[in-house]
């Protein structure tokens, strides 16, 4: 299968969606310029290095942002929790190389996961800690549409 | 209850989404029997409403990737099989009786419907019948029907929402045009997705799109939305002008109805400020 095949298979059949009623956290990533938002939950197996045993996502907002939730909660499932943090800081490390409208949307779906994760360590010290929620830094707008907002 | 009501939605879009890969007669009378389901949901929402029970539009992902529309068929049957079991969770008899009855004879009826082989719907060729588009039309073609199958599921179900809870005449007729044009859009496009091979059930909607606060702001952003929409079917009209005649009027026609649902929408909004 070719990438674009994968990615059409992530469209029509996007991987983990919905809610985890089993959960023991849950994260937000917010774009805080349109309202889209993402939101991860895990269960997750005690020990040094939790395991992220099951994950799923719900989200407001494009059909990137549902491609990039698919992706990253498919590569995220079953790692520990050092794995998923690599894997958050591959993808936020790769922002600056996609279109700013891809990147937005992939910066939400991995600050969600760093917020479910955080959010779970936070609560091993105190069970009422809330969830975490974090705002995304790049701003979504494409590039052509900017010049032309700045020339009207 | 809760279980039985999240199995009829699911029923719904299985019928609904089997019907888009049908190239028979066989698609309007699974749109029909789609319609039933849906009825039935509003009336078990209704039920809710009236016990004072809170529930949700959350449903599982539903699969429809088959290569014979038998498949989905015998799908559509094992999940009538599963909501006769549960039809006893709701106490409003004359709700379940009902049910049963068009539930016995749809599986009798969906059982003889004939074998199609439907493959073509999901084979992600992108390609469309006697059209010859560019790459970007092609691009742009796509991204459009995945983001407006889910959109017009969402409208249907956020203005049966409204619906379900408003008491006011005004505003419910308003609600149920809006209603009946996300169906013709959704058919309409589900029915491109199928036939360009990339046909995928819409996800399930989050709680707070629906069960809003303000309805005002709701129809104030919901106007910005179809300005949006607008917008975006003439820049897709524009995109495949050159591949297609057909294409491009459709989707000035979609266009277009947008206009009457921003009309409804400021009447709408009027009627509540």
């Amino acid at each position: 299968m070719n990438a674009d095949a994968q990615l059409m298979e992530h469209m029509m059949n996007p991987q983990n969606y919905g809610e985890l009623e089993d959960n023991n956290a849950t994260g937000m990533g917010k774009n805080p310029l349109n309202g889209e938002k993402v939101a991860i939950y895990l269960k997750v197996k005690e020990g040094e290095d939790p395991i992220i045993e099951d994950i799923r996502f719900q989200a407001i907002g494009c059909t990137t942002t549902i491609v990039a939730g698919s992706i990253i909660t498919s590569e995220a499932k079953g790692v520990t929790f050092s794995r998923a943090e690599e894997l958050i800081a591959i993808t936020l490390g790769m922002l600056d190389n996609v279109p700013p409208e891809d990147a937005a949307c992939s910066e939400m779906v991995a600050l969600a996961l760093k917020a479910a994760i955080d959010t779970y360590t936070a609560r091993q010290k105190d069970s009422d800690f809330p969830m975490i929620s974090y705002k995304i830094s790049t701003d979504c707008t494409p590039k052509e549409e900017k010049i032309n907002e700045s020339t009207i | 209850m809760k279980v039985l009501f999240k199995e009829v939605h699911e029923l719904f879009l299985a019928t609904q989404f089997t019907g888009f890969m049908s190239k028979t007669t066989s698609r309007h009378v699974l749109y029909e029997y789609a319609n039933i389901f849906f009825r039935h949901l509003t009336w078990l929402e209704n039920d809710f409403i009236k016990r004072g029970e809170d529930y949700t539009y959350s449903v599982e992902q539903v699969p429809i990737k088959v290569t014979h529309i038998s498949h989905m068929y015998k799908n559509i049957i094992d999940r009538i099989d599963s909501i006769e079991s549960k039809l006893n969770s709701c106490k409003d008899t004359d709700i379940t009786f009902r049910m049963l009855s068009d539930l016995i004879y749809i599986k009798s009826s969906i059982e003889k419907l004939p074998e199609e082989s439907v493959a073509s719907a999901f084979d992600t060729k992108r390609e469309y019948p006697n059209v010859e588009l560019t790459d970007k039309a092609r691009d742009a073609l796509t991204i459009f029907l995945f983001e407006e199958t889910y959109k017009e599921y969402e409208l249907i179900m956020v203005y049966n929402y409204s619906k379900a809870h408003s008491s006011d005449a005004f505003l419910n007729r308003i609600f149920q045009i809006l209603i009946d044009e996300s169906f013709f859009h959704l058919r309409s496009f589900g029915e491109m997705m199928a036939d360009m091979g990339i046909l995928g059930v819409p996800r399930s909607i989050m709680e707070e799109v629906y069960k809003f606060d303000d309805l005002e702001q709701f129809l104030k952003d919901g106007i910005q939305e179809e300005i949006g929409a607008k917008e975006e079917c003439k820049r897709l009209a524009e995109a495949v002008s050159s591949s297609s005649e057909y294409f491009a009027s459709f989707f000035t026609f979609i266009n277009n109805q947008e206009n009457y649902h921003i009309a409804l929408m400021q009447e709408a909004l009027e009627h509540i400020q």
